[in-house]
């Protein structure tokens, strides 16, 4: 019996192990063998044109300490994120509370929501750099003519560049997570909502002590993937601003984008790169510790 | 009464605002894809002025825009089959099969989970230029199954099979199923709703990269639809706006058509599955 | 069991064969030693008739050499050239033969990608090519790639507009001796007050951005001033170089009359009434529904200081073909070649320039506005200042520039923060 018991457990570790080769294979070649590359070439004086100039030790390290440039893109991509995130966050839950029920009207906003999502970040990005035009040509700024305001020159105005991206950033993405939160929702269980109820608790303290709790895993969970995809803004930078103007929407992608394929120095992009890791690393790490407490059902 | 009907009033306006708001960006698109260059700039309007469907038949002649479509169809479906298939496969064994190593294996794969393409895509381009893959569609193809959307989707599958109850393996394995027999005949057809969400969002994260074909892709013959959007310009880098909206509303209004039939099974699989 | 191994092992394999086999199905092109030799050339254009212009060439040289070759030609975008040619350039696939920009020559022949072509070069006449327009070429005597074009920038104008607006145009403001930078800012204004349509383009619109010297430097150095000189003086925030760079701002920003950052109106589609512009540009003027003209740029309290803009044919030192590709530069920049460019592209050649035809190579000019704005200025001309760590301090540079494009900006305290980040790179 117990030899029984250990072959079936080797075939089974053995279809465990060949189950998840191709994705580790993959993983290490294309995910940890570039990451320890990336990390070597930041110690390295290395150009796209001039090629591997050899090891320099912390040198771009150095230079990135004293890069005010950098220091700008780091500063951005936080604006950049606090402007996406909440905002993001905010309107997907509360509309995805507001809709709730499976009415007319919330299944219609869940397809027009739902289109910018599957419509390309490029395409999502010119349409916007059109509709931001300055002037009265611009359709935004006709539209806000009707009610007397005079839109400024969006995408050339230091700040308003940054109101730009963020909003067609936000309604790029909202409608994924209004889905989500609408799932969420759903999902609530009703029971515990109906106790609440006859508790005789008010919407507030339903909204605040009861859904709000419950729905902290998704929460988190949409949070993670925000943020992340928030530090990874490329398209929308590239195509509607290029960085600018003062490079007030240079962000750290796109500074490594620019170091390293627009300027060539590979070695010192990749330094940035590195920092850009550690962000997202602790972010994540600061992330999941959060979800481990929020979350019920987690193994 | 009175509450209630101002109630309905106010979610109406709300749906109304929502709609105008989300669907005005594709009007204005086509609209003026079928504008003339100065017209895009004149005053907007609701309707195209001149009706310039030559604008459709030129993006064609301007570049090879049906080669940059069937590019991304194909990198499309193969980077999201890819996806799916490999994730499921290991979202299962670290769901339910049990071998030495699991849940640090597990761990080590969900660094990939987090970490943006645009750290590693530097040495990347230098790797895949080693074994002379660059400029080919290949690196479009790979990021999606293996970098970070690929842990994703494992992440994702393997939080849904641990939710699968466990009577179900014990009975096909007394019907004398092998673990591989249980994935296949058994998981894989009662997880079709979540290997659907894992791969719409596949599929949407291929339909948005960007950055990659950028750096991997050069010659024209291999560009994908995001390349070729940004790239409708004249001899001297002058962009044909009224060009590249045609081109951009070919490339939104496929899949829009498709997500608009499937709607409710998409919004269903997004929404029951739920990205938890 | 056996089923799953079978669908295991299948999809292994395809990892890891699908990479070397589809790799190898873009590797197969590279050059063989028997059949036709694969040239591959990057450029900037992708106009179909000089495409088939360039073309022609590499046949006729194929046949003087008896050898077969299939040239692919590769437009890659201006915006993205550098980038993608020099990703390009570290595959499989890099071009044998490319257009080199100016800005970025110094970079190209420093870092050795550019293979020396001096004895390709061995037949032709030094004299024909003026040092000058060689200078930007050439390192320590040697010679790395060949300009195809020295192409001074003019000023093409709308005579429609100026009729409207009842101004005499450029043309007979340079035939009264009157044409300089305070006419030509007077005229901007007086077109758009009078008509509404603006009155000057910048060069390809990308005169606030990726072409800002371009856009500024004809000002800036018929003021007597400049952006940086090749002995690596700073000159960008003199007096002069403020005094320039305060009437283009004065001309966006008071007069209202300069198509605005961001704004998309075209000069080529009627909607700007002056634009600057090269040879090159003419073309798109072929289906214009306005009467136009050219005249020189204007001229400053300095005189008339032409800006030429230069490109350069180059082969790649790495390639598999690299002695046909510089033998290939060498026969496409000769004599003959260059005569049937020089419509398009202005060459540094004297013999062509001072040919008649040369004066009637571009159909859409008449012989007299091609020697007026075009043929003298080749000669007084000077390229713009360029720079080994040219790329670098484009970035940098581009965003303090950009402090620069509001109504009420401080162009001195502006210049003298790009001469700060300017001082960084040039010693």
């Amino acid at each position: 019996m117990a030899t029984r018991h250990s072959k079936l457990a080797r075939g089974e570790a053995l279809t465990g192990y060949l189950f998840i080769v191709p994705q580790m294979l993959g993983f290490i070649i294309l995910v940890l063998v570039p990451l320890v590359m990336v990390f070597i070439y930041s110690f390295e004086s290395r150009n796209l044109l001039f090629g591997n100039m050899g090891f320099t030790g912390l040198d771009n390290y150095k230079t990135l300490v004293e890069d005010d440039l950098f220091f700008l893109t780091l500063k951005n991509t936080i604006i950049f994120s606090l402007g996406v995130v909440p905002l993001n966050l905010v309107l997907s839950l509360a509309l995805a509370l507001y809709l709730g029920a499976a009415s007319a009207g919330t299944k219609v906003v869940r397809s027009v929501i739902f289109l910018p999502v599957i419509t390309s970040g490029v395409a999502w990005a010119i349409v916007f750099k059109y509709l931001f035009q300055g002037g009265d040509a611009g359709p935004i700024n006709y539209i806000l003519s009707f009610i007397g305001i005079e839109g400024p020159n969006w995408l050339h105005e230091k700040g308003w560049a940054m109101v730009a991206v963020v909003i067609s950033r936000v309604l790029k993405n909202l409608g994924m997570n209004v889905l989500i939160f609408m799932g969420a929702v759903m999902n609530l269980p009703q029971d515990v909502l109906e106790a609440g109820r006859i508790d005789g608790a008010t919407k507030p303290v339903l909204f605040w002590k009861i859904k709000l709790p419950l729905l902290m895993p998704s929460i988190l969970m949409v949070m993670i993937v925000t943020v992340i995809g928030s530090m990874r803004v490329f398209d929308t930078i590239k195509l509607m601003t290029d960085g600018g103007p003062e490079g007030s929407t240079m962000v750290l992608v796109y500074y490594i984008y620019h170091q390293a394929f627009k300027t060539f120095n590979i070695g010192y992009a990749s330094a940035v790169a590195v920092v850009l890791f550690l962000i997202v690393l602790l972010l994540t790490v600061i992330q999941w510790s959060l979800r481990r407490r929020a979350s019920f059902y987690e193994d | 009464m009175k509450t209630k009907a101002l109630k309905k009033t106010i979610y109406y306006i709300v749906v109304a605002l929502i709609v105008v708001v989300f669907i005005y960006p594709f009007w204005w698109m086509v609209t003026n894809s079928l504008n003339s260059i100065n017209e895009i700039f004149d005053k907007p309007s609701l309707l195209p002025k001149s009706w310039m469907w030559k604008n459709y038949i030129e993006i064609f002649l301007v570049q090879p825009f049906a080669r940059h479509y069937l590019n991304t169809i194909l990198v499309a479906l193969l980077g999201t089959a890819g996806n799916v298939l490999i994730s499921a496969l290991s979202g299962y064994a670290f769901a339910r099969l049990r071998f030495p190593g699991r849940s640090a294996l597990f761990i080590l794969l969900l660094t990939a989970l987090m970490m943006p393409i645009e750290v590693t895509i530097v040495p990347m381009y230098f790797m895949m230029n080693k074994i002379g893959a660059n400029d080919s569609l290949v690196p479009l193809i790979l990021i999606p199954i293996f970098c970070s959307q690929g842990a994703f989707s494992a992440f994702m599958l393997r939080q849904h099979f641990i939710t699968v109850p466990k009577e179900l393996e014990e009975a096909a394995r007394l019907d004398g199923l092998k673990p591989a027999g249980i994935f296949f005949r058994i998981m894989l057809p009662i997880s079709v709703p979540v290997l659907s969400s894992a791969a719409i969002l596949a599929f949407l994260s291929v339909w948005n990269m960007y950055l990659e074909p950028l750096v991997f892709v050069s010659s024209l013959d291999k560009f994908t639809l995001p390349l070729s959007l940004s790239n409708f310009n004249d001899t001297y880098g002058l962009p044909q706006w009224n060009l590249q909206l045609a081109a951009t509303t070919l490339s939104v209004i496929p899949v829009m058509i498709f997500y608009l039939i499937f709607q409710n099974k998409i919004s269903d699989a997004m929404v029951s599955s739920g990205m938890k | 069991m056996r089923f799953f191994r079978k669908v295991t092992c299948a999809l292994l394999l395809m990892a890891l064969i699908a990479v070397p086999v589809m790799a190898q199905g873009s590797q197969e092109s590279g050059g063989a030693s028997t059949g036709p030799v694969e040239i591959k050339i990057a450029t900037w254009t992708s106009n179909p008739d000089q495409i088939a212009l360039l073309n022609s060439f590499v046949d006729e040289f194929a046949a003087k050499e008896g050898i077969e070759i299939n040239a692919e030609f590769e437009s890659i975008e201006f915006g993205e050239y550098n980038t993608k040619l020099s990703l390009e350039l570290q595959g499989s696939e890099a071009p044998d033969v490319f257009w080199v920009l100016e800005t970025s020559a110094p970079a190209f022949i420093q870092s050795g990608l550019l293979a020396p072509l001096d004895a390709e070069l061995a037949e032709y006449n030094p004299e024909d090519f003026s040092a000058k327009a060689m200078e930007l070429w050439q390192s320590n005597g040697v010679t790395y790639a060949v300009p195809f074009s020295t192409s001074p920038f003019f000023i093409l104008y709308n005579a429609d507009l100026f009729a409207a607006a009842g101004i005499p145009t450029p043309e007979e403001l340079v035939a009264e001796g009157n044409w300089n930078w305070d006419t030509f800012r007077q005229s901007s204004k007086a077109i758009k007050d009078a008509t509404g349509v603006w009155g000057y383009q910048t060069v390809d619109g990308g005169g606030y951005d990726v072409r800002i010297l371009h856009n500024l430097c004809p000002i800036i150095r018929s003021y007597g001033g400049d952006a940086w000189t090749s002995d690596g003086q700073i000159l960008i925030n003199t007096p002069e170089s403020a005094a320039a760079v305060q009437l283009f701002h004065d001309m966006v920003f008071v007069d209202g009359s300069v198509v605005p950052p961001g704004d998309q109106s075209n000069f080529f589609a009627g909607v700007a009434a002056m634009t600057a512009a090269q040879v090159s540009r003419v073309s798109n003027l072929a289906d214009a529904d306005f009467a136009w003209g050219v005249a020189p740029m204007p001229a400053g309290p300095m005189g008339d200081v032409p800006i030429i803009g230069q490109a350069g044919i180059g082969a790649f030192s790495k390639s598999d073909n690299v002695e046909i590709a510089k033998k290939l530069v060498a026969y496409m920049t000769n004599e003959s070649c260059v005569a049937r460019m020089a419509g398009i592209w202005p060459p540094a050649r004297k013999t062509v320039l001072e040919s008649e035809d040369f004066l009637t190579s571009q159909p859409l000019l008449t012989a007299d506005q091609m020697s007026v704005a075009v043929a003298s200025s080749i000669e007084t001309g000077r390229v713009l200042p360029s720079h080994v760590m040219y790329p670098q301090i484009e970035v940098e540079s581009r965003i303090i520039w950009d402090r620069l494009w509001t109504p009420d900006a401080d162009v001195q305290a502006v210049l003298d923060a790009v001469a700060e980040c300017y001082a960084k790179y040039i010693k």
